[in-house]
């Protein structure tokens, strides 16, 4: 492998594509060096683009193949893309940090945030950030128009990441600077800790451990520049295109039991029932709700909530579109406000929200069942829906606090395996890292992306039944039958691929309303619009093809084979659904079937999961075929 | 136009000559600030600041505050009154009132005297520290003289900020206060202006300004700034020449300069 300086020439020999800032900060916390990169020549960066997949290409090429989740050789890549920032489209607002994961120890760990913050890098002047080492004392990094300066953060250690972002926000005297952090979960290295910006952001998946282990709390960032457009006057009319493809969330949206709804089922009792009642959203109509969009975008996720009724009335809390920090809580028999109530204390201390139901889940489970008693819970009544308990079995996680605390802060299968008897197979996890807290089970698209996911990683994908309209053109299938499994693993690699686009350009895929016509065309075109290339949807189809592509040979090279990825599942995952509308149903019928064919149409061994040297070929990236799959 | 302002203030027209109003109802507004960055967007302005105004942000949302956190937001920017006095104080007639209703700085025209930002009931005028010409909103007469509406009322995720023929607008005001039991807010003051609040609550709780209902609000230039203008090489001598021949045209609006105490009709 070549060394950095190759990858970042000194000075550039080709024209800086529209929509970037040109320059990465590359930051040695363990020296306090830092040095200004300047982005990949114009042919490298085409093919990579931003987000997920050039983070994760420098990552690759950077990191030894010996290092340690913790290490201070584990490095954190921070990339956003051309369309982040522009003003002109609506989802312009993604940041993806890439590392090697502390929850699986061997796969690409991936955090992805909206909101401000990404923005608000670039004004500073840069498309990302490169993060090494380790410092000494807690520390922040603030990056004001193009000045990086690590400082002390010891003031804000301890803090919860709502208060650490309203305090930085104060001690570096700019009003309108944005804040990533951590809470402290990732100080005490939670292996799910997150990270955390804007107030309603979340990036889940271990990158705020990563930055724990670091003593980073948090990124300020400020600066009042804009990434240059190559064709102003068509972006803003592509980006309006976009815009008129979405479907905007409303108000009334955020009273509801949330992405339960669409899926027919709600996860309670730690996945022993999918039935959603009227308790759940108890007091959700009393509650004062305020929408509180990203930057330039229409569709409305995030939202603040004061609640207005139950015990805790009175309580702001802070949310993005998800909802999975509901069912969270209604996994934990919490119902109604009191499951708003715990869900701002976790986001504000930093725990990924699936983590901690997934292990609380199998503990309270073990308590009725008898596996468990006060002796053993060091007096605390592990009862479904005990809000007093869940709320200090929180605290205790994040700051692995006592046996309990400890425990939960390793993970659901850590925690089943200390209560021992039948209590493993009661846990919900992917390759020790847990779904984005819903109750997947009742459909293959959802599942397959879930399971073929790269370790507790949020994947994208989940496919459609019928092939998005702006795909016609190439896809001549569907409508899927959502009983028989038949053509969902390619249209979950198909909606991978779309998926992974939106994101490696900068942008959000919430925002990609892949079902409307002109939802991905519209997209494209805001990118070509941008940059200045001219890319056609195959070519954008290619481009997350290569990113996902990336991220397994990441994990490929760290000892991470396909058939991992039905066989390390959690088994209650894959138990028929209890009951419902869909009871009875589950994909493990069709295992490991479905995950061979999604691995073999991505172009990978479907047992190994290594590509073939083709695929290699196909997508550029035959740099890498010491990893391939030979025969 | 000529009836209504005389010689008073030039005037112009981009389009039809019929006028409009942005509707800003502050009933649905969630404070989300994307009028704005858009509004800088369009403008190609710096990124920030976005809590105060400035000659590269003509747009505030009060309170400053974050996103979201409050419960009444208000816009804070150029009216585009009906009887600008910022254009009737104007020594270089670089400010003109167009029919459809942007009141709009001639960036080539003005001299930098700071009249207009003191004469401004509203306050929402800035100077370019590097230009040193006044600017503010120009109700995006650029997008409207080809018959776009302004940017931010495009951006607005809501539907908080509308935009149509006056009397569409101001009946819709009416209308969406008499339903929500509110208060308008731009109608009657200054005798008119080409923006129109609706309110929930009255506007002091928005922190709005009050202003009388009179055409050309009554205003105070520092007499200092007026003699350092007058005897001082500030503004550039053709500035000043300019001026000269314009108050010996038009002596009719010396007095709105000179003696804001007047009461004229
Ligand atoms: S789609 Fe939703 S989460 Fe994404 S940028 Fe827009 S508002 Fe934010
Ligand atoms: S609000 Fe001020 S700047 Fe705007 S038209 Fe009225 S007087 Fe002129
Ligand atoms: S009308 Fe145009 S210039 Fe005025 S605030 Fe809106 S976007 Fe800015
Ligand atoms: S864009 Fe609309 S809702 Fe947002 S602050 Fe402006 S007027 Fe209010």
């Amino acid at each position: 492998m070549s060394n950095a300086s190759e990858l970042f020439p000194q000075r550039r020999a080709t024209r800086l594509p529209g929509g970037y800032m040109g320059q990465l900060l590359r930051v040695d916390l363990t020296t306090g060096s830092m040095r200004d990169e300047n982005l990949p020549e114009e042919p490298l960066l085409k093919k990579f683009i931003g987000g997920q997949s050039l983070a994760s290409y420098i990552l690759l090429r950077e990191l030894p193949l010996d290092a340690k989740p913790y290490g201070p050789e584990n490095k954190v890549v921070m990339m956003t893309g051309p369309i982040t920032g522009t003003g002109f489209t609506p989802g312009g607002t993604k940041v993806t940090a890439v590392y090697l994961s502390p929850l699986t120890n061997h796969t690409l760990g991936r955090g992805a945030a909206s909101g401000f913050w990404a923005v608000y890098l670039k004004a500073a002047g840069y498309d990302g950030i490169i993060i090494e080492g380790a410092a000494q004392k807690p520390t922040y990094l603030f990056i004001n128009e193009g000045r990086a300066e690590l400082r002390d953060a010891s003031r804000v250690w301890g803090k919860g990441a709502t208060e650490t972002e309203d305090l930085l926000r104060q001690e570096v005297g700019l009003k309108d600077a944005k804040v990533m952090c951590i809470g402290p979960a990732g100080e005490n290295l939670v292996h799910a800790a997150m990270l955390c910006n804007d107030y309603n952001h979340n990036a889940a998946h271990s990158g705020g451990a990563v930055f724990g282990s670091k003593k980073l709390k948090a990124i300020v960032v400020h600066g009042t520049a804009r990434p240059p457009l190559y064709d102003r006057e068509r972006l803003i009319e592509a980006g309006l295109r976009w815009r008129n493809t979405l479907m905007v969330r409303h108000e009334a949206e955020k009273r509801t039991a949330g992405h339960a709804v669409d899926l027919g089922a709600a996860p309670n009792f730690n996945f022993r029932s999918t039935v959603i009642e009227e308790s759940h959203i108890e007091g959700f109509d009393k509650n004062r709700v305020t929408l509180r969009p990203c930057f330039q975008c229409q569709r409305l996720c995030p939202w603040d909530v004061e609640l207005k009724a139950g015990k805790h009335s009175g309580t702001v809390g802070h949310f993005n579109a998800g909802s999975e920090w509901l069912d969270t809580f209604y996994n934990l028999g919490v119902r109604g406000n009191d499951a708003l109530y715990l869900a701002q204390r976790i986001n504000d201390l930093g725990i990924e929200c699936s983590h901690f139901s997934c292990g609380v889940g199998v503990a309270f489970e073990a308590w009725e069942k008898g596996l468990l008693d006060a002796e053993k819970t060091g007096g605390l009544k592990f009862e479904w829906g005990n809000v007093e308990v869940v709320d200090r079995l929180l605290d205790m996680a994040a700051r692995r606090e006592g046996y309990w605390g400890n425990l939960l802060a390793e993970g659901p299968v850590e925690v089943a395996a200390a209560i021992g008897g039948d209590a493993p197979k009661w846990v919900v996890h992917t390759k020790k890292g847990t779904p984005a807290l819903h109750d997947w089970r009742p459909h293959f698209g959802q599942m397959i992306r879930e399971i073929v996911a790269s370790g507790g990683m949020k994947p994208q994908g989940g496919g459609s039944v019928n092939p998005p309209p702006d795909l016609k053109y190439r896809e001549k299938w569907g409508p899927l039958d959502r009983d028989d499994p038949a053509g969902w693993s390619w249209s979950n690699a198909l909606s991978e691929q779309y998926r992974q686009f939106c994101g490696v350009i900068g942008g959000c895929w919430f925002a990609q309303m892949h079902m409307k016509p002109d939802g991905i065309k519209s997209i494209v075109d805001s990118f070509n619009a941008t940059t200045g290339w001219s890319f056609d949807i195959d070519q954008a189809l290619e481009a997350g093809h290569r990113s996902a592509m990336l991220q397994s040979i990441f994990g490929t090279q760290r000892g991470w084979i396909a058939e991992h990825d039905w066989q390390d599942v959690g088994p209650r995952f894959l138990e028929p659904l209890p009951d419902g509308k869909h009871k009875g149903f589950t994909i493990a019928k069709w295992l490991p079937d479905m995950v061979y064919e999604y691995h073999r149409l991505m172009g990978r061994h479907e047992k190994t999961g290594r590509p073939f040297m083709d695929t290699l070929s196909r997508l550029g990236l035959e740099e890498f075929k010491e990893w391939a799959q030979l025969d | 136009m000529s009836e209504k302002y005389g010689s008073l203030i030039p005037t112009g027209k981009l389009l039809d000559g019929k006028p409009r109003t942005i509707l800003f109802d502050a009933t649905k507004c969630i404070g989300c600030r994307q009028c704005v960055h858009a509004c800088k967007d369009w403008n190609d302005h710096p990124r920030t600041t976005i809590y105060e105004l400035s000659s590269t942000n003509w747009i505030t949302m009060e309170p400053p505050v974050l996103e979201g956190l409050s419960p009444l937001w208000a816009r804070n920017s150029c009216m585009h009154c009906e009887y600008p006095m910022c254009a009737a104080v104007c020594p270089v007639e670089a400010i003109t009132k167009y029919e459809e209703g942007p009141v709009v700085i001639n960036q080539d025209v003005c001299i930098g005297c700071e009249y207009c930002i003191y004469a401004c009931p509203w306050g929402v005028i800035s100077k370019n520290d590097i230009t040193h010409k006044a600017t503010k909103c120009t109700m995006c007469s650029d997008r409207l003289s080809d018959n776009k509406q302004p940017f931010c009322v495009q951006a607005c995720p809501v539907e908080a900020l509308d935009f149509g023929l006056q009397e569409e607008m101001t009946a819709k005001a009416k209308k969406r206060a008499e339903e929500v039991n509110g208060y308008l807010y731009g109608d009657k003051e200054a005798s008119g202006t080409q923006l129109i609040y609706v309110l929930k609550e009255k506007k002091e709780s928005y922190g709005l300004r009050s202003v009388g209902p009179e055409k050309y609000p009554k205003h105070r230039i520092p007499l200092g700034l007026m003699l350092k203008d007058l005897f001082t090489l500030r503004c550039g001598l053709p500035g000043k020449l300019r001026a000269l021949y314009l108050a010996i045209i038009h002596p009719g609006r010396l007095i709105y300069r000179y003696w804001p105490w007047r009461s004229v009709a």
